[in-house]
C-alpha cells in the first residue's frame, strides 16, 4: 500500500499456512531475507527485514498463481503443478525463476491395480475405447487437474473418458465407485497403494516442486526492478551456495589443460590458484567427492571440501532470466 | 443492424423458405448434455451454476439441444425438420468466444440418400446467399466423403472388432495405417499370459484372470470385472497371433483411403477394388451411386465435388455422408460442414433408431461482400 508520492513496493506473494509457509519463510531466511508478518488486523501483509519498499502478501498457493497471472505481485512461491494446471498461456504471463527443492509433489495417472493388463497410457486409451463401446459410457477420471488431464490424455490421444472433478480425497474415488481412474499428486506412491491404486509407467504428468515464480504482466518499474535484483542476487548467492561445494588442495602444478578436464569431468570452475600452489575450486555438491579423488590422484595430499553460506557473484542468473522477459525501459 | 445481423437474416430465410422451421433452444443449456461428447468440447464450454449448484453452460452448438428439444416432443421419431441461427460460444484461445452459427436437423427421414442430398444443397445454397453474385459452384469448393462407406469396408474384410475399433480410431486420430498396425500389442508385454491364453475359451480365461487376481491379493474393483480384464487378454493374444489382419486386407484398405477426386470415377474405382478384393461393397456403393444422382438431381455439379475416402469428419459422431465446404481463396476453416450422425439419437435417450442428418453454417467464415447492400 503506497503512499501518493511514495515509489511503488515491490510485492512478493508468500504461501500463508502451512508447510509451504514454512519452508518458504525458511528458504528466505537462509538467503538472509527475513519476513516479518505485520501486527493486528492487517497480518495478511507483512514486510521484509531492512527492505522498506518491499510488501509481502500472504496468500493461499492458489491464489497466488492467480495473482501471478494477473500481474497484481511482482514474485511469488507457488507450485508448478498450480501455475500448469491454473494458467492457460503461462509461458505469456510468467517466468519460473528457481525451483526451491520443497513442495514436491508428483502428478500421475492412476489405475485400480487389478487392471492387471494395463501399464501404459496406450493400454488405457485402447481400455478407454472399450470400455465405452461396452457400456456406452466413458470411462470417468478423478481430479482436481482438470486441465493438466485433458493436455496429457489428448497428446496420448486418449479422448474416450470423462473427468470427474474431484476437491479432496481423489484417491479414494474408484474404490467409492465415483470414477474408474484417477490423476493425482503423490509423493511416495503411498497413498495410492493403500487405495489398490497402480502408476501407469508412462503416467507420469508432472513432476512439480515449489518455485519462485516471477509475473511478466506486473508494472516493473525502474525501482521495483532494482529491488529484485537486490533479492535475486541473495537467494542467487544462497543457492549458489546450498548446491555447490568449494574444494581446496595445495597443487603446485596445475596446467589450463587440468583446469578443463576439471571442468569437463566435475563441471568444476576454477577461482583461485596462487603461484605458491593454493588451489580453490568450487563444483557442485555430489561432484565433490570424485573431484577431491582426482586431485588426490594429481599429487594433492590432502584436500579441503568446505560448505559456503554466500557465493555472490557479479553475475546475476535469477536476474538476468527475469530482465530478459521483462519490456526494455 | 450489423453485418452478422444482416447476413444470419438472410440465412434464416432461405432456410425457412426450405421447409425447415426456425427453432431457437435457450442459450443457457444444462451442461451436462455436452459432457459425453468428449473432454475437447467440454474444455471450450462457459459454465455457470445456479443456487441449488446445478451445471448450465451457454450452448457450444445447436444439434444436441436441437435435437434434445425434439426428442423431448410428443412426435419424437417422426419426421421433422429444423432451422437454427444465433450465438454460440466456445473457450478458443487467440479467437472470438462467441460466434454465429446458423444450421439445420433433418430427423426421421427413411429415405436416407435424398436426404443427405437435400442437406447439402440447403446449405450450400444458404452459404451461397449470403455471398453476393456467386452460386455455390462458382465459390464454394465442397469435399465429401463417407463414413458409413469405410466402416462397411472394415466389416467385409470380416476383420475381428477389436482390428475394426482399433483402425477406425487409429484413423480418427489421424494416424496411417503403418503407425496404426505397428502399435502392435500397444506396447505391453505379456506374453506369458497371453501364451497362456491362446486359443483359450471365454470361460477359461476369466478363470484365470480372477485366479491371477486372488493370488497377488487384490480385490476386483474399479469399474472393469475380471471377464472384461479377460476379454482384452484374449483380443490380446488374438492380436498376438496375427490373426485378422493379414498384408492382402492391409493393402485393400490402404488402396481404399487413396481413393479421391470426382465422385463418379471414385464410386467405379471403388467398385474395382471391391471387385478385385472380392469384397461385397455392392449395397453401399448403390447407396452412393443414387446419392450423387440425387445431388444432381438438387441442380448441384456433382462431378466438381471432391471426393475422398480418407475424409470421414469425426467417426465417433458420423455414421454416413459427410461433407465441408470452403470458400474459394479464403483457406482455412470450413464455413460449411456437415453429415448424418444417425446414432446419437439413441446416445440421447431415443428408445428406437431415427435417421439423423444435419449441417452448419459458420457465417463469421464467409465474405464479408455479401452484407453490402
Amino acid at each position: 500500500m503506497s503512499l501518493p508520492g511514495q515509489a511503488p513496493p515491490l510485492v512478493l506473494a508468500i504461501p500463508s499456512k502451512g508447510r509451504l509457509q514454512e519452508n518458504a519463510a525458511a528458504f528466505f531466511a537462509r538467503a538472509g531475507l527475513d519476513i516479518a508478518k505485520g501486527g493486528g488486523a492487517r497480518d495478511y501483509r507483512g514486510t521484509l527485514a531492512g527492505m522498506d519498499t518491499v510488501e509481502i502478501a500472504f496468500l493461499s498457493a492458489a491464489d497466488i498463481v492467480t495473482q501471478l497471472a494477473a500481474g497484481h505481485v511482482h514474485l511469488g512461491v507457488t507450485g508448478e503443478d498450480l501455475i500448469r494446471e491454473t494458467i492457460a498461456d503461462a509461458e505469456a504471463r510468467i517466468e519460473l525463476l528457481a525451483p526451491l527443492g520443497f513442495g514436491h509433489a508428483h502428478v500421475v495417472v492412476a489405475v485400480p491395480r487389478a487392471w492387471i493388463d494395463v501399464k501404459t497410457m496406450a493400454d488405457l486409451e485402447d481400455v478407454a475405447a472399450a470400455f465405452r463401446a461396452r457400456r456406452g459410457e466413458r470411462m470417468r477420471v478423478a481430479t482436481k487437474y482438470v486441465h493438466l488431464t485433458r493436455r496429457f490424455f489428448a497428446e496420448r490421444h486418449v479422448s474416450d473418458y470423462r473427468i470427474v472433478e474431484s476437491l479432496g480425497a481423489t484417491e479414494g474415488a474408484p474404490a467409492a465407485g465415483k470414477a474408474e481412474l484417477v490423476v493425482d499428486i503423490t509423493t511416495t506412491g503411498a497413498t495410492l497403494a493403500a487405495n489398490a491404486l497402480k502408476i501407469l509407467d508412462d503416467g507420469s504428468i508432472l513432476r512439480s516442486q515449489a518455485n519462485l515464480v516471477a509475473s511478466l504482466r506486473a508494472d516493473w518499474s525502474p525501482g521495483q526492478r532494482e529491488l529484485a535484483r537486490i533479492i535475486l542476487s541473495r537467494i542467487a548467492a544462497e543457492e549458489e551456495a546450498r548446491t555447490t561445494r568449494e574444494v581446496s588442495a595445495l597443487l603446485s602444478r596445475f596446467a589450463d589443460s587440468l583446469a578443463a578436464e576439471a571442468k569437463a569431468a566435475f563441471s568444476a570452475r576454477l577461482r583461485f590458484h596462487s603461484s605458491d600452489g593454493r588451489l580453490t575450486l568450487n563444483c557442485p555438491k555430489e561432484k565433490a567427492a570424485p573431484l577431491a579423488d582426482w586431485l588426490i590422484a594429481q599429487g594433492a595430499a590432502h584436500v579441503c571440501v568446505a560448505a559456503q553460506d554466500y557465493v555472490f557473484s557479479a553475475a546475476n542468473p535469477l536476474y538476468e532470466r527475469l530482465i530478459a522477459r521483462l519490456p526494455k525501459l | 443492424m450489423s453485418f452478422t445481423d444482416q447476413r444470419s437474416e438472410r440465412i434464416i430465410a432461405h432456410l425457412t423458405g426450405a421447409g425447415y422451421a426456425r427453432i431457437e433452444p435457450p442459450i443457457l443449456q444444462p451442461a451436462s448434455i455436452f459432457f459425453d461428447s468428449g473432454e475437447d468440447l467440454r474444455a471450450q464450454l462457459y459454465l455457470t451454476s445456479d443456487l441449488s449448484g446445478a451445471d448450465y453452460c451457454l450452448r457450444p452448438e445447436y444439434t444436441i439441444p436441437v435435437l434434445s428439444a425434439y426428442l423431448a416432443t410428443a412426435s419424437a421419431g417422426a419426421r421433422a425438420a429444423f432451422s437454427y441461427c444465433g450465438p454460440v460460444f466456445r473457450f478458443r484461445p487467440g479467437q472470438d468466444s462467441e460466434f454465429t452459427q446458423a444450421g439445420i436437423e433433418n430427423f426421421g427421414r427413411p429415405d436416407l440418400e435424398a436426404a443427405d442430398a437435400e442437406i447439402l444443397a440447403i446449405a450450400l445454397d444458404a452459404a451461397a446467399a449470403v455471398v453476393r453474385n456467386s452460386t455455390p459452384a462458382s465459390r464454394l469448393s465442397v469435399r465429401i466423403g463417407d463414413a458409413g462407406l469405410f466402416s462397411r469396408l472394415l466389416e467385409a474384410l470380416e476383420l475381428t472388432p477389436q482390428w475394426r475399433r482399433r483402425i477406425a480410431r487409429g484413423h480418427s486420430q489421424g494416424k496411417s495405417l503403418d503407425v496404426i498396425t505397428s502399435l502392435g500389442l500397444n506396447g505391453t508385454d505379456h506374453s506369458g499370459v497371453l501364451g497362456v491364453l491362446e486359443g483359450a475359451d471365454k470361460q477359461g480365461a476369466r478363470a484365470l484372470v480372477e485366479d491371477l487376481l486372488s493370488i497377488a491379493g487384490i480385490a476386483p474393483a474399479g469399474g472393469r470385472t475380471p471377464g472384461e480384464i479377460a476379454d482384452r487378454f484374449l483380443e490380446q493374444a488374438a492380436l498376438k497371433a496375427g490373426s485378422g489382419l493379414s498384408p492382402e486386407k492391409r493393402a485393400v484398405i490402404e488402396q481404399f483411403l487413396r481413393v479421391e477426386g470426382d465422385p463418379y470415377q471414385a464410386s467405379a474405382q471403388l467398385r474395382a477394388l471391391a471387385r478385385d478384393a472380392k469384397l461385397d461393397l455392392a449395397a453401399i456403393l448403390d447407396s452412393f451411386d443414387t446419392r450423387l444422382g440425387l445431388i444432381a438431381g438438387q441442380g448441384l455439379d456433382a462431378a466438381k465435388l471432391r471426393f475422398s475416402a480418407s475424409f470421414t469428419r469425426n467417426l465417433d459422431y458420423y455414421t454416413g455422408f459427410v461433407f465441408e465446404a470452403y470458400e474459394q481463396g479464403r483457406g482455412g476453416q470450413a464455413a460449411v460442414g456437415g453429415g448424418r450422425y444417425d446414432q446419437l439419437p439413441q446416445a440421447l435417450g431415443a428408445k428406437t433408431p431415427i435417421p439423423a442428418i444435419g449441417a452448419a453454417i459458420w457465417i463469421d467464415r464467409l465474405s464479408q461482400n455479401g452484407g453490402e447492400p
